[in-house]
């Protein structure tokens, strides 16, 4: 094994960086040259992918979508001491 | 942003609200048990930057400074509600910061030393959806279990999708301390819905 290949376990902590595009040459090379070779870490990585698209299935919105009136009387209030 | 609001121009505050509402909620529903109640945090919260815009002296972003009180009234309301922390019962919490565990990979007098020993299996997705309905009660609850800067990293990019440099803003990070984050938190949750998918023999 050559010493500047990347292994799984080494992957699976680049991961994130990978991702974000935080990734430069030669590691990203490294990591794209593994990715080639390593079915098993593809999986790690669909499984990634998965868990980031079933968090963003979690996404919920609050019920109330408004200002409530206490604040607004105390934006209001402001306005008027500036006057 | 912050002159506007110092003149109670409710245009300028309608802007910066329906922007920031939802993250400050997302934030906020971290730390309790209800929607109702972290829409009351955020509440306070809007109504604490409109009463105290001007202790605000432009040293942070205005965004660092708006989460700094979310957080103060989350943790607030956290305290409060005593709520007990639930015992992890995740197996991952017990190797630390490793992505997955390193019983999981060949050690130096193996033959190819760090690589898979036991390696991941696919997923069967189930149907069209991605989780079962079950599954995701499994991953809301490990989400809930991170590590509080973990959870609020992950709450923000992943689930309510906001860009990185925001997150940074909001949460007053560095780019690399967010990557770092995100990535601790991310790792556990793979290795919480593998443990459901093993367990639940899919």
């Amino acid at each position: 094994m050559h010493p500047d290949e990347v292994t799984c376990r080494q992957f699976i902590e680049l991961i994130t960086d990978y991702f974000e595009d935080a990734l430069e040459p030669p590691t990203l090379d490294r990591v794209e040259e593994h990715l080639v070779m390593c079915d098993w870490c593809v999986t790690y990585l669909e499984q990634m992918q998965a868990t980031i698209a079933a968090l963003g299935e979690l996404r919920t919105e609050p019920t109330h979508r408004e200002p409530e009136p206490e604040v607004l009387s105390a934006l209001a209030s402001r306005g008027r001491d500036r006057a | 942003m912050a002159e506007a609001l110092r003149a109670g121009d409710e245009r300028a505050f309608r802007a910066l609200f329906d922007r920031y509402h939802q993250v400050l909620w997302r934030t906020a529903r971290g730390y309790v048990d209800s929607d109702a109640v972290a829409e009351e945090i955020v509440q306070e919260t809007w109504l604490a930057i409109v009463r105290g815009i001007d202790r605000f002296e432009g040293r942070s972003a205005l965004l660092t400074w708006m989460f700094s009180i979310l957080l103060r009234q989350a943790h607030s309301h956290h305290a409060r509600e005593r709520r007990s922390l639930p015992l992890s019962s995740l197996s991952s919490d017990a190797y630390g910061e490793d992505g997955c565990s390193p019983d999981r990979f060949q050690k130096d007098d193996e033959a190819w030393p760090g690589h898979w020993a036991t390696p991941p299996r696919p997923w069967q997705k189930p149907e069209r959806r991605l989780l079962s309905l079950e599954a995701r009660e499994h991953l809301k609850g490990a989400l809930a279990q991170l590590p509080e800067r973990q959870r609020n990293v992950l709450a923000l990019r992943d689930v309510d999708g906001a860009p990185a440099e925001e997150v940074c803003t909001m949460l007053g990070l560095s780019p690399e301390n967010q990557r770092v984050l995100l990535h601790r938190g991310r790792s556990r949750l793979r290795a919480a819905l593998e443990e459901y998918v093993d367990q639940a023999g899919l």
